[in-house]
């Protein structure tokens, strides 16, 4: 029983996987190297964003935590003197300790209470960025000069292909546990408090555990992100961290499907690349993607990924109604 | 520190916090109604300005009738956009939440393919400075806090003594209730949508001589209504005028002690704060 459940999952890993990897082989020019190894990084944000979405959350202070963690990372190096492979784990975890406590807060709140309060966060944790603690933060211009990673094992970190390798270990990585979650009971608890909060709770599902899990391992996840961002962007912005990039992961998530564990992928690599075609038309691109994400809201909303099995399930429909039909027809 | 510099600041305070409290109407009127976040609602207030950048700067009409204009222009396409769009969503908050940042982007957009990225000032309609006992208003300003109070107490009439502003307020109460005494909910929704754009709309319009006209200039006055509506209740329209009164207090005497990062900072501590300990905001009830 275990096994047939967990085949179909490790296939789609392993394919997931074998992309990742033979792209290097395929395509040497460092632009798409670029746009793959922000494609990972947004992945392991859409894919934790996924987890909470999943028990019915929009946390719109998600990508906070992946600032939080590329500055305590970034601070660890530059500051502390540690070296990045001490940062990358220890910066998560300086997320979580945030999330822990504003996860207790705003999981309080449920439905448009819980958008707003967690915005309300994310707009304290810019602020923060921008404007406090400047000597420390860098303020609005910016916390500069972050070092690339530092070698580990004779490997260097400071091109764009040895970076996308490291970005692509990390993704697999976090795909690997949220996938593995995702089938777990915990995923199961998930899918049911988001289609019946109510219902769940008086089964004994134990509703603030579950999303504070998910809330946490989130922040950790997007920590990772935030990590990596602050080791390969060298610098960092208040506004890396603001409304746009969050409103653009809710849209890859929910255009991908928040119901499978799947849908962010599918989501963040279709809009990607939707984006880097539009690139040159500014405005037009966000005129897409503003378009997309209604229309898939109205006509799919449960994503991309929900096409098939409505395909499958129509057809269905359609054989039987016509052996009813031939049914009716053989009787009469 | 005398009563005069209190009193400054209190005014300049208040003449932005008046023109939001007009945002937050309309924000909190569509949230009542529909149950929609309309995170799209300063693109709104965008297109009013622009409206009236058009119409008082381009077509050189009075100062007034470019305010109805965008007053009307906004309302018909906010009414286009519950037809369209927010119609299917309703009760559905999460999704019509996603689909307000879709919206958000998507009238962005437009205004940035129609009137480039180049910020548009339009001139003031009044000029001059007010003068009372010891403080200075500039008569512009003066002019939003005036026309935004006659809307306030338009809108207050109309919800309060019309047949349809009091089905609008029947249906936020209880849509099945109101439909069950024969109120028309898709044609109330409808209304109370175009409503609340207008509201939005007539906002940007008073204050497109105030600040300069932008495809990106809702994205502030939409958080300061969350904020304005958040203190006072979300979906209470007297709640939204006391979160507007009280937030124009806290900004403008605030700004006396503190930098503007930390006086918005605690614009969204209060939001925390209100959300957290008493969700329904000051004034309670709905």
């Amino acid at each position: 029983m275990a096994r047939s459940t967990f085949l179909g999952p490790a296939v789609t890993l392993a394919l997931v996987a074998a992309v990742g990897v033979a792209l290097p082989v395929l395509t040497q020019d460092s632009y798409h190297l670029d746009v793959a190894t922000t494609v990972a990084m947004n992945l392991l944000l859409t894919m934790s964003l996924r987890l909470q979405l999943n028990t019915g959350q929009v946390n719109m202070a998600h990508i906070s935590f992946m600032g939080i963690a590329a500055y305590a990372s970034a601070l660890a190096v530059t500051r502390l003197g540690l070296s990045f492979w001490i940062a990358l784990p220890l910066a998560p975890l300086v997320a979580a300790a945030f999330a822990v406590p504003i996860g207790l807060v705003a999981l309080r709140l449920s439905g448009p209470y819980y958008f707003l309060v967690t915005f309300a966060f994310s707009e304290v944790v810019r602020l923060v960025f921008n404007n406090f603690f400047v000597g420390l933060l860098g303020g609005a211009s910016g916390l500069v000069d972050i070092p690339a990673p530092s070698p580990l094992l004779g490997l260097t970190f400071t091109d764009k292909p040895s970076q996308y390798w490291l970005m692509l270990m990390l993704f697999l990585l976090g795909a690997v546990v949220l996938v593995r979650l995702d089938y777990s009971r915990f995923g199961l608890l998930s899918g049911a408090i988001r289609q019946s909060e109510l219902l769940a709770a008086t089964l004994g599902v134990g509703v603030l555990r579950v999303k504070l899990t998910a809330f946490v391992i989130g922040a950790v996840w997007a920590g990772v992100a935030g990590a990596f961002f602050a080791h390969s962007h060298h610098v960092l912005h208040s506004s890396d961290f603001g409304l746009e990039p969050m409103v653009l992961l809710v849209a890859y998530t929910v255009i991908g499907g928040v119901g499978s564990v799947w849908g962010p992928i599918v989501g963040t690599i279709l809009l990607t690349f939707t984006s880097e075609m539009l690139r040159e038309l500014r405005a037009y691109e966000t005129l897409v993607y503003g378009l997309v994400l209604i229309l898939t809201m109205l006509f799919v909303p449960d994503g991309l990924v929900s096409i098939p099995g409505r395909l499958r399930r129509a057809w269905q429909r359609r054989r039987a109604g016509r052996a009813d039909a031939m049914g009716v027809g053989v009787a009469a | 520190m005398t009563l005069n510099v209190l009193v400054q600041a209190l005014l300049n305070g208040f003449g932005l916090a008046m023109a939001y409290v007009l945002v937050a109407l309309g924000l909190t009127l569509i949230f009542s109604i529909l149950e929609i976040i309309n995170f799209a609602h300063g693109e709104f207030y965008m297109f009013g300005a622009f409206v009236t950048y058009l119409a008082f700067t381009q077509v050189k009409a009075p100062f007034v009738l470019a305010l109805l204009a965008a007053i009307v222009v906004v309302g018909l396409a906010g009414g286009v956009a519950e037809r369209l769009v927010f119609r299917h969503l309703r009760g559905k908050t999460l999704n019509a939440f996603i689909v307000s940042l879709g919206l958000l982007w998507v009238m962005q957009a437009v205004a940035q393919i129609i009137f480039g990225i180049q910020d548009k000032s339009v001139p003031s309609a009044f000029s001059g400075v007010l003068r009372l006992g010891g403080v200075f208003i500039s008569i512009e300003r003066f002019a939003v806090i005036v026309c935004a109070t006659l809307l306030i107490v338009a809108l207050y009439a109309f919800l309060e003594w019309t047949r349809v502003g009091r089905a609008m307020r029947a249906a936020a109460q209880d849509a099945d209730g109101a439909a069950l005494q024969g109120v028309n909910i898709e044609l109330i929704s409808a209304l109370g949508f175009a409503l609340g754009c207008a509201l939005a709309g007539a906002s940007g319009a008073l204050l497109a001589p105030v600040l300069s006209v932008s495809p990106w200039m809702g994205a502030l006055p939409v958080v300061k209504a969350f904020i304005i509506i958040i203190l006072g209740g979300m979906g209470s329209l007297p709640g939204a005028v006391l979160g507007g009164l009280i937030l124009g207090v806290v900004e403008g005497v605030g700004t006396l002690f503190f930098s503007s990062a930390a006086v918005n900072m605690l614009g969204f501590l209060m939001v925390i704060a209100i959300l957290v300990l008493r969700p329904r905001g000051l004034v309670g009830g709905a």
